[in-house]
């Protein structure tokens, strides 16, 4: 009886904890349905980026996902709410490779900054779906722009800052927003990790230069952080029997403890997650790339902006690129284009490409930099994939974001004309179904002081 | 993004203090123009005309002209219209398909400047003059130049209450120093206020501290200039009457220039973001009876729009940044159109050695937050930022008489699309994106790096500076 209590309670936990997972996993949350019912859309031209471009389309939503995309003629639920787009563009909603959307308001005001944890480079256990302030004003203002999804990362100060998570920009609290907690790992690899005792913030403080202060240190800091982990899984399973190797002191029970910090790195030592090595110049991509290899890490590249020379070398690693910011500097010995042009040389190569905007004062821009790409040689069709499909894959949810399919989440923007430009208006969102007030902080200051007058 | 990348930015946007290399004084007499007006035609003789054809001409001020033509003589534009006859020996450009407009200009830079920017060791500098900061191999013009500027006004931070004497250019990248300034430009002065200075000062718990003491430290450098004139007056009008007996007061260069301003001979030019500052900083040029010629920044000018635009002040303002102080916190992208309706003359200018690459595409983004009319949107990155500098006679737009200063875009600029194929000053090509290399005409010897991309020098020189 005893036995079988047991077992049922352990068969009662598998359970939750499979459940758990699975909403871990399966995220996004059910979004509120709304209680107007089916939503049709008609009269647009349908962008659909997986099936072409639809002339005068219909798109159809109901609880919360895309039910029909088609032509004229698409059968329309009775009941539903139409919305007439004659004239205007509708497309899937955009996502963000990067940003720091919910970790900074006012970037001044180091209150509200919760972007790196500058006393140590290597901090994978921490989690960016912990420091997430879902109730900032800047989400309202990024998504009336048509960025429903996002990637949020720590600041790039450390080497391992800690983990992403993947939002959805509309929820009634931080649960229903975190689609992905944890679902990767940066690693930043560049000059800028080294402390040199710069002071400030990521500098480590006043004094003199502390390890590692140069890229060798960066790097052996990294492998023996990796191996660090490995050693602590194995010594974790295999129980209470540490290889003394004639130490003493500390036994097996202390060897039971868990280790916070290596355990964070186990499931991308796994390869189970994505790490996103972020580096500038071919070299340093180079350097970071054969430490991933050595450890087997699922690779996503992030900025490449100075490694022009190798991206020959970099199509033949097929990882995806997050490319930019596309505004990044050439070198002075530079063409002005050297880095305008760098997605069209990567998507050239085969390379599978993503855009991001980075730091939040220009998330609302990130439509805009594929419109760049495209002035430097990207095909257009290939730089709205870019902040739609081509991300929805990278990120593993390409099954429910990242195009107007049927069955996907109706994350579905209207908008006046073509989404890269700067002069078009986004009139109205959908994400997960729900009719976005096209209103934040920045539209009630407009309209307090008496919005825009007539031209003269 | 890289942190030094953006901590660069930051530094134009605060414009936190940068320390100088060495702090010099400027000899400048009292009644001298900034910019002597030497900057003749460049050394090799220019083709004495040149003919831009068959474009969409973006006029500016008076409507766009379809399959038109710009005639540019001796560097200035001659013709503009649909029937514009070739000249023998002209230079023809063909712009079928493509679209001319004049050169952009930003009235709000700190390029060039080698990180020279703030003398912020005290809260009153109007004697600096930042042409003796003005680098002119400084690659991030080149970068400009290939977004189509032509035309910059250099200023001092915003660290200082009354900063420094601004420079303007024409971006002749490739051409000496002297032959890239702007001849017979007016002066102008760099103002600030608000939580730069406060921060600056107050860090070093000095005044200013505060908004009030912002604003007394500045009240008091201009009572103390209004006393020195009255001095020299005093001292004039004696002399005049053969007093052997007056005394010259001694020479202040600072209270100078100071008397400068209040003499009128200074383009007073405004860091400022609040709608309240923008009241005392009006009241008090009514107090001492100056002018102020532009707030820039300027992100709550919607809040006042109308009593700015009473006063005839300018707003030279981004269309959509935000939020990275709280002095910026109030910024929505409407201000600039709802600041122009009210009758405020508005620019769009950069402050930033990214943006200024692409100002053409801010200007789209006025059509598309308020509705801005084609030629509304133009003239925020032409004549309306020609007219802060107070060049606006000279350039900013494509009518006969003016300089020929002119870019040729393949596509619409307002659009996300658009690359300048050729950049135009004085009827001289400097920038031709068909050209190899970096499609330079001048240039000869390799640039220097800009300030943005100089973190990582700055990083290498503090790094083994601590070491040693």
């Amino acid at each position: 009886m005893k036995r079988l209590l047991i077992s049922c309670f352990v068969l009662l936990f598998g359970l939750f904890a499979v459940a758990q997972s699975v909403k871990q996993k399966n995220k996004p949350a059910p979004p509120q349905p709304e209680p107007a019912g089916p939503i049709a859309i008609r009269g647009g031209k349908l962008l659909t980026i997986t099936h072409g471009v639809i002339e005068n389309g219909v798109v159809v939503m109901d609880n919360g996902k895309i039910t029909a995309v088609g032509p004229a003629g698409t059968a329309i639920p009775r009941g539903a709410t139409v919305i007439d787009a004659s004239g205007m563009t509708v497309y899937p909603g955009l996502i963000d490779s990067e940003t720091n959307l919910g970790l900074v308001e006012v970037e001044a005001d180091q209150m509200s900054n919760d972007l790196s944890e500058p006393s140590d480079e290597i901090m994978p256990h921490m989690h960016v779906a912990e420091a997430f302030h879902s109730e900032t004003q800047r989400i309202p203002v990024v998504r009336v722009n048509g960025v429903t999804n996002a990637i949020v990362a720590p600041g790039t100060q450390d080497t391992l800052p800690g983990q992403d998570i993947f939002i959805q920009l509309d929820g009634k609290d931080r649960d229903q927003m975190i689609l992905v907690p944890d679902i990767a790992l940066p690693l930043n690899f560049s000059a800028q990790q080294r402390r040199r005792g710069m002071g400030g913030p990521g500098g480590g403080g006043g004094g003199g230069p502390r390890f590692p202060s140069t890229r060798m240190g960066l790097a052996a800091q990294l492998r023996q952080a990796f191996i660090d982990a490995q050693d602590y899984e194995a010594r974790m399973q295999s129980g209470a029997k540490p290889s003394d190797n004639g130490k003493s002191g500390r036994g097996a029970a202390s060897s039971q403890k868990r280790d916070l910090k290596l355990e964070a790195l186990l499931p991308y030592l796994h390869g189970q997650k994505p790490v996103v090595i972020g580096a500038d110049d071919g070299y340093d991509v180079e350097n970071a790339m054969r430490l991933a290899r050595e450890f087997n890490l699922k690779v996503v590249l992030n900025h490449l902006t100075h490694s022009q020379e190798i991206l020959d070398e970099v199509a033949s690693w097929k990882v995806p690129v997050i490319v930019g910011p596309i505004y990044d500097f050439p070198r002075a010995d530079e063409r002005y284009d050297a880095v305008y042009s760098l997605p069209a040389e990567l998507y050239k190569r085969g390379v599978k490409i993503a855009f991001a905007s980075y730091h939040v004062e220009h998330n609302r821009n990130l439509p805009y930099a594929a419109g760049y790409a495209v002035a430097f040689g990207l095909p257009y069709e290939e730089a709205l994939k870019a902040i739609t499909i081509n991300p929805a894959e990278i990120w593993g949810v390409a099954d429910k974001l990242g195009s107007l399919d049927m069955g996907k989440t109706a994350n579905v923007v209207i908008a006046t004309g073509d989404p890269l430009d700067v002069k078009t208006d986004v009139k109205q969102v959908f994400i997960a179904g729900r009719k976005i007030p096209m209103e934040n902080r920045q539209t009630r200051l407009r309209d307090e002081y008496g919005g825009v007058p007539p031209a003269r | 993004m890289s942190i030094l990348h953006w901590a660069f930015r930051m530094v134009l946007v605060f414009t936190a203090f940068v320390l100088p290399m060495s702090a010099q004084t400027v000899a400048d007499s009292p009644n001298s123009s900034q910019n002597p007006g030497s900057a003749q035609a460049p050394a090799s003789t220019p083709a004495s005309d040149l003919l831009i054809r068959n474009g969409t001409i973006l006029t500016v001020t008076h409507g766009v002209i379809q399959n038109g033509s710009v005639l540019i003589h001796n560097g200035k534009i001659a013709q503009v219209g649909s029937n514009v006859g070739v000249p023998a020996g002209a230079t023809v450009i063909d712009a079928t398909g493509k679209f001319v407009m004049p050169g952009v200009i930003d009235c709000h830079s700190h390029l060039a400047l080698d990180g020279d920017v703030n003398e912020a060791t005290s809260p009153i500098t109007p004697s600096m003059n930042m042409l003796d900061a003005f680098v002119n191999t400084d690659k991030g013009l080149y970068q400009a130049l290939a977004g189509g500027v032509t035309s910059l006004l250099l200023l001092h931070g915003s660290a200082n209450m009354i900063g420094g004497q601004a420079v303007v250019i024409k971006n002749k990248f490739g051409l000496s120093r002297e032959q890239m300034l702007f001849p017979n430009a007016p002066r102008s002065i760099k103002f600030a206020s608000g939580e730069n200075p406060k921060r600056v000062y107050g860090s070093r718990n000095q005044v200013p501290s505060t908004r009030m003491g912002n604003f007394e430290v500045q009240r008091e450098a201009l009572q103390q200039a209004k006393e020195y004139m009255r001095d020299w007056d005093d001292y004039n009008a004696k002399a005049q009457k053969g007093d052997k007996e007056a005394r010259a007061p001694k020479r202040d260069l600072k209270l100078e220039a100071l008397g400068d301003i209040l003499r009128g001979k200074l383009l007073v030019q405004i860091h400022c973001y609040r709608a309240d500052e923008f009241l005392t900083e009006m009241a008090m040029a009514r107090e001492f009876g100056y002018h102020i010629r532009a707030f820039h920044h300027a992100l709550e000018a919607y809040k006042v729009a109308d009593k700015i635009a009473a006063e005839g002040v300018a707003i030279a303002t981004w269309p959509d940044w935000w939020g990275f102080k709280d002095e910026a916190w109030d910024a929505q992208p409407w201000n600039a159109v709802m600041s122009s309706r009210h009758g405020v003359r508005v620019a769009l200018k950069s402050d930033s050695n990214d943006v200024v690459r692409r100002l053409n595409q801010d200007a789209g983004k006025v059509i598309r937050y308020g509705g801005a009319t084609q030629e509304e949107a133009l003239k925020m990155i032409t004549l309306n930022p020609a007219w802060i500098i107070g060049v606006d006679d000279r350039v900013g737009s494509l009518d006969v008489g003016k300089d020929g200063d002119v870019t040729i875009w393949d596509k619409d600029p307002l659009s996300s699309y658009a690359k300048v194929e050729k950049s135009i000053i004085d009827g001289e090509v400097y920038f031709d994106s068909s050209l190899p290399g970096l499609g330079l005409t001048h240039w000869k010897g390799a640039p220097m790096s800009s300030g943005d991309f100089e973190g990582y020098e700055l990083d290498e020189e503090m790094g083994i500076g601590e070491a040693h």
